[in-house]
């Protein structure tokens, strides 16, 4: 995919949909959204880079040590998108989350947060969607809090082990699927 | 039974406060100019006294307006007419300390800065820092998602979290923590406002004292100079503590009220904190030292006390900038740090427009401007035209891709800005969030989001490529 409209269309076609990140031999319709890559903004002195999707970590870091910056999380696969870490991390990597735009099931293009360091007007929604597994919203957009490079490093923790899904979870987590994919197109 | 007795009897002796006098000092929080008393104040003294408080008000369908010490900035706390008053200022016990581990788990009656005193033999300390942190709860910080001065390095209170335990409407137990796999609900939990759940036990994170701090207060003949200053220090791979800003206003007013040394005639002052181990500080204080060129005037702190100094004049900002006027209206807008000197530029002209003076006064590393508007009340119409100023202040930063609050929330206050910063679409997902939780809205109903109907009616509705969202929708 290579175009938000594309992507909007299909959503409003499709029945079920898989967002993925290659093109898997599947009987499920899927979106492919590691087409859909690159820097969107970055300004180094705001400490902020605002990436599409698909674009993968190995890019970012290269674009970011040309000035000695770095993200502020542990990745252990370097090519992997920024948007399948997002949407498998946990509070190590939501940490660094300013703002997403994304898609909903309803095809509709939402932004939430911003390309700021701080940002409380309205439900967290850019930090929710982490670790949503792709089940809510196309992530189409991410902008995320860089660091210096000697200061990242300390931040560089790996991520510890993680709960079980406790049943109150489990009951939310169905409502708030809801919520986003009211037609339950993403799977 | 009436809903009163009905919590008297439910309740410990003196924990139920109601009639127009008694009820008085919940009237308000930080923000005064709203007031109303509500039917009843609740002060529980623990989990089951709440689960109780939320019974009652579940079954008579009232209310329940959360609060912690009531030093909000946006009428979060702010009692709705009809509703009970949920005061948790009496859950102030520290459960557990876990040094090694660095978390505490904590009552969310617990006063910010009690918190650091009690982990202080540890050598630790609860990093974020809002200026109310003397008086403010840590329910309301997880609340209202606080900042401080401290964030650009060490995060505002979503970053500082480890778990929450959180009551809903229904009285059931949420337990969210950092280490859940899913959903980030514990981001959802912080910020919400009190409209999704009561939170009732918080784990901190707690960080390490910095072996040293040093604070650098750099005066400047122009605002543009300091402004780009601030992008300087950033671009040198320095990550101050601390990195603040006033104008002449803010800064004549602060060393009027606190002596605290600054240079009386610059036009901006910069203040940046670095911390950290000895060898880092240094190496960071000579690097920030070489960039300040074109300041007027350069001081580094000597030692604790000279720095604490220094912090006062702008700690105490707020209220030497009031003891200037009648009434006071602080702002709380973010922006990219690029624009800081056009927006500044922008506020002066549109403080000129209003004919109303304007101290600035910020946390500059962040992009969080907290624009003070002076007015009158007791002059007729000044509030409103206050407000219209505010309003002004918070849509120039939107339109400059920032946000209308950066900490202090959206409570009463800034609902009709709202409007401008989010379209119909991602205002109905925020209600349809809420309705999750708290589906029949008994849980602080009409704050944090405005209706559709009210951002209609505003008829400033964000508009998307052109397409007018909800067209089926009623204009006035």
């Amino acid at each position: 995919m290579s175009s938000i409209s594309e992507m909007q269309h299909k959503v409003r076609q499709a029945n079920k949909l898989r967002i993925t990140n290659n093109d898997k031999d599947s009987e499920e319709e899927q979106l492919n959204m590691s087409s859909y890559s690159g820097v969107v903004e970055y300004f180094p002195e705001e400490l902020v880079i605002t990436l599409k999707a698909g674009t993968t970590i190995d890019e970012v870091n290269k674009i970011l040590s040309k000035n000695n910056q770095a993200l502020a999380f542990f990745t252990d696969d370097s090519k992997k998108t920024i948007g399948s870490l997002y949407a498998t991390s946990g509070a190590e990597f939501s940490d660094s989350v300013l703002g997403v735009q994304i898609i909903n099931g309803k095809g509709e293009l939402l932004n939430f947060g911003g390309q700021v360091m701080k940002n409380v007007a309205g439900y967290d929604v850019s930090r929710l969607l982490v670790g949503s597994m792709g089940r809510l919203a196309i992530i189409t957009q991410i902008s995320l809090k860089i660091l210096p490079e000697k200061v990242a490093v300390q931040f560089h923790k790996k991520p510890s082990i993680k709960n079980k899904e406790s049943l109150s979870r489990e009951q939310v987590e169905i409502k708030l699927k809801k919520v986003f994919d009211p037609y339950g197109v993403f799977i | 039974m009436s809903i009163i007795s009905e919590l008297t009897k439910a309740l410990p002796k003196n924990s139920v406060i109601s009639g127009e006098e008694n009820t008085r000092p919940f009237e308000c929080d930080g923000l005064s100019v709203y007031k109303q008393k509500p039917l009843a104040v609740t002060l529980p003294s623990s989990v089951d006294q709440i689960k109780k408080v939320l019974e009652i008000c579940k079954k008579n369908n009232t209310p329940v307006v959360t609060r912690g010490a009531g030093t909000g900035l946006s009428g979060g706390a702010l009692p709705l007419k009809d509703s009970v008053v949920l005061g948790l200022s009496k859950l102030t016990r520290i459960l557990s300390i876990d040094p090694e581990a660095q978390t505490a788990i904590v009552e969310p009656g617990v006063r910010n800065s009690a918190i650091s005193e009690a982990v202080e033999e540890y050598g630790l300390y609860y990093a974020p820092d809002p200026s109310s942190q003397i008086a403010c709860t840590i329910g309301g910080n997880v609340a209202e998602n606080s900042g401080g001065v401290h964030c650009l390095k060490y995060g505002l209170t979503v970053q500082n979290l480890e778990a929450v335990k959180i009551l809903t409407i229904d009285g059931e137990e949420l337990f969210f923590s950092r280490q859940d796999e899913g959903m980030g609900l514990l981001a959802l939990m912080t910020g919400s406002e009190g409209l999704l759940g009561v939170i009732s036990e918080i784990t901190v994170k707690l960080t390490k004292k910095p072996q040293v701090a040093k604070l650098v207060m750099a005066g400047f003949d122009s605002v543009r100079d300091c402004a780009n200053t601030v992008a300087e220090i950033i671009k040198i791979g320095v990550i101050p503590a601390g990195l603040e800003m006033m104008d002449q206003f803010a800064i004549e007013a602060s060393e009027a009220f606190a002596q605290a040394g600054y240079p009386l005639g610059a036009k901006a002052l910069l203040l940046c904190e670095l911390d950290g181990s000895k060898d880092l500080v240094k190496e960071d204080l000579n690097k920030v030292i070489n960039i300040l060129s074109k300041a007027s005037s350069v001081r580094v702190s000597e030692n604790e006390e000279e720095r604490l100094l220094f912090w006062k004049g702008r700690k105490s900002a707020f209220p030497a900038v009031g003891r200037l006027s009648p009434d006071y209206y602080c702002m709380d807008g973010t922006i990219p740090k690029r624009y800081l000197a056009d927006v500044l530029e922008k506020i002066s002209s549109l403080s000129a427009i209003y004919e109303l003076r304007v101290a600035n006064v910020f946390h500059a590393g962040d992009g969080n401007l907290h624009p003070l508007i002076l007015y009158d009340a007791a002059q007729q119409g000044e509030l409103e035209k206050a407000e219209g100023f505010g309003n002004d202040i918070l849509k120039l930063c939107v339109d400059m891709g920032g946000s209308i609050t950066g900490e202090h929330g959206v409570g009463i206050e800034k609902l009709d800005a709202m409007c401008h910063q989010y379209n119909s679409s991602e205002l109905e997902i925020f209600h349809q969030i809420k309705a999750v939780f708290d589906p029949h809205s008994l849980l602080n109903p009409g704050k944090a989001v405005p209706t559709l109907h009210r951002c209609a009616e505003l008829g400033n509705m964000h508009v998307h490529n052109g397409n007018l969202p909800h067209p089926e929708l009623e204009r006035f």
